[in-house]
């Protein structure tokens, strides 16, 4: 068993934050211990740059069981 | 009540600082969930029984509903000790047991060695945040199993952490600024051995004293008042409540076990929303407080993650929410002008 740190953006989609976290630390390893540390708004383009939703990118901060 | 562990938090970053919000908290909730880091302030310690001290592994399981807390009256808390200790360093943690054993009356024991050093090393994230590692992993884990065989029910460790006393960031820490560089290992520590064993676990660091330092910032004066970090610890995991797995096969908690539905409020520093626990409040519909005095290294906040909480700007305003929501106000009857809530 080693642990090792890991850090990664994703952009987030539609639905319950938790559950996209975990699906993408889920390709690195098992999680032992992660937050969300940053977020960035992207910007929109096309129709939705002027009044659509804007997209967010999180960066996560996790220590792996591998 | 969530301050997480190794963000540098103005409040709750140091030594136990957190701790009278967390009393505040207590008496305005009747009963309030919070973890060590909140609670430890090495030599210093406050027993409340409104509080339940649980570690943060334990704590985003409960909050996710995957465990139940069973509230205890004593526990017997096994502790593990780092081979990696020097023998006088070993000798004085000895003796903190002793003297807790011969002065508060707790129930320690028994005491386990690791097969050998754990060794310890210190990072730091992108974010700015402290995170750690453990060289020997298994060592920790099969100490631990030892010590569960052996009838412990709470499992105190006792890792020699690196010594760095000329280092910027503990002379920044020192003086009431940055990150607790120890933090994020110590909190590595414990999720590993809670999350194996499923009982509760907290750690206390090991290091050589510090030299005098007249400018220490009262915040982290209370790490430096004794000579080892375990008294809080070994009080604090002396009335953790218990770890009830739940789920479809698993057996019915018993009677007074504290399950995540029953969480009234997570109040939280306004910057870091990202943790599971707030995560999972979140999805819940669970009111989550954000308090904005609290700063810390990161910004995870309701605006940058598109959430929505309830705004204190200190904990005694975030203790007059949790009033008022046990009292079933509506937060928003206590705000002008009052938002329409009715559309014809």
């Amino acid at each position: 068993m080693r642990l090792e740190p890991l850090h990664l953006w994703f952009e987030l989609g539609p639905g319950p934050l938790r559950s996209q976290v975990l699906a993408a630390l889920a390709r690195h390893g098992d999680p032992l211990r992660w937050a969300i540390t940053a977020v960035e708004t992207l910007e929109a383009t096309g129709a939705a740059a002027t009044d659509g939703p804007k997209g967010r990118r999180v960066r996560v901060e996790a220590v792996l069981l591998r | 009540m969530v301050i997480p562990t190794g963000i540098g938090c103005r409040i709750g970053g140091f030594a136990g600082d957190g701790l009278p919000s967390a009393r505040l908290l207590a008496a305005a909730s009747g009963c309030l969930i919070t973890h060590p880091n909140v609670m430890n302030g090495a030599a210093l310690y406050w027993s409340d029984p409104r509080i339940h001290y649980v570690e943060g592994w334990a704590l985003d399981r409960f909050a996710a509903g995957d465990l139940a807390l069973v509230p205890c009256r004593s526990q017997t808390v096994g502790v593990l000790l780092d081979a990696g200790m020097e023998p006088e360093l070993r000798l004085r943690h000895l003796q903190v047991i002793d003297a807790c054993r011969a002065t508060l009356g707790l129930r320690i024991g028994p005491i386990v060695t690791t097969d050998e050093p754990l060794q310890v090393s210190l990072s730091q994230g992108p974010s700015g945040s402290s995170w750690g590692r453990l060289g020997r992993p298994q060592a920790l884990l099969e100490a631990g199993e030892c010590l569960r065989q052996a009838g412990a029910t709470a499992i105190a460790v006792v890792a020699r952490f690196p010594d760095d006393p000329l280092s910027g960031a503990l002379a920044d820490y020192r003086q009431g600024a940055g990150v607790d560089a120890l933090a994020g290992a110590e909190a590595v520590i414990s999720h590993l051995l809670g999350r194996h064993l499923g009982l509760p676990c907290a750690h206390a660091p090991a290091l050589a004293p510090l030299p005098l330092d007249p400018a220490l910032d009262p915040r982290a004066a209370a790490e430096e008042i004794g000579t080892t970090f375990l008294p809080c610890v070994l009080v604090g995991l002396s009335r953790a409540p218990g770890l009830w797995p739940l789920g479809p096969s698993a057996e019915r908690p018993p009677e007074g076990a504290l399950r995540s539905e029953q969480i009234g409020a997570i109040v939280v520093p306004a910057g870091a929303l990202g943790g599971e626990a707030v995560l999972c409040g979140l999805e819940r519909g669970v009111p989550v407080i954000a308090v904005e005095e609290n700063v810390s290294v990161l910004e995870v906040t309701a605006e940058r993650l598109g959430v929505e909480v309830l705004r204190a700007v200190s904990y005694a305003e975030a203790a007059g929410w949790v009033l008022a929501l046990r009292e079933g106000l509506d937060p928003q009857a206590l705000r002008r002008p009052l938002r329409l809530g009715v559309q014809a």
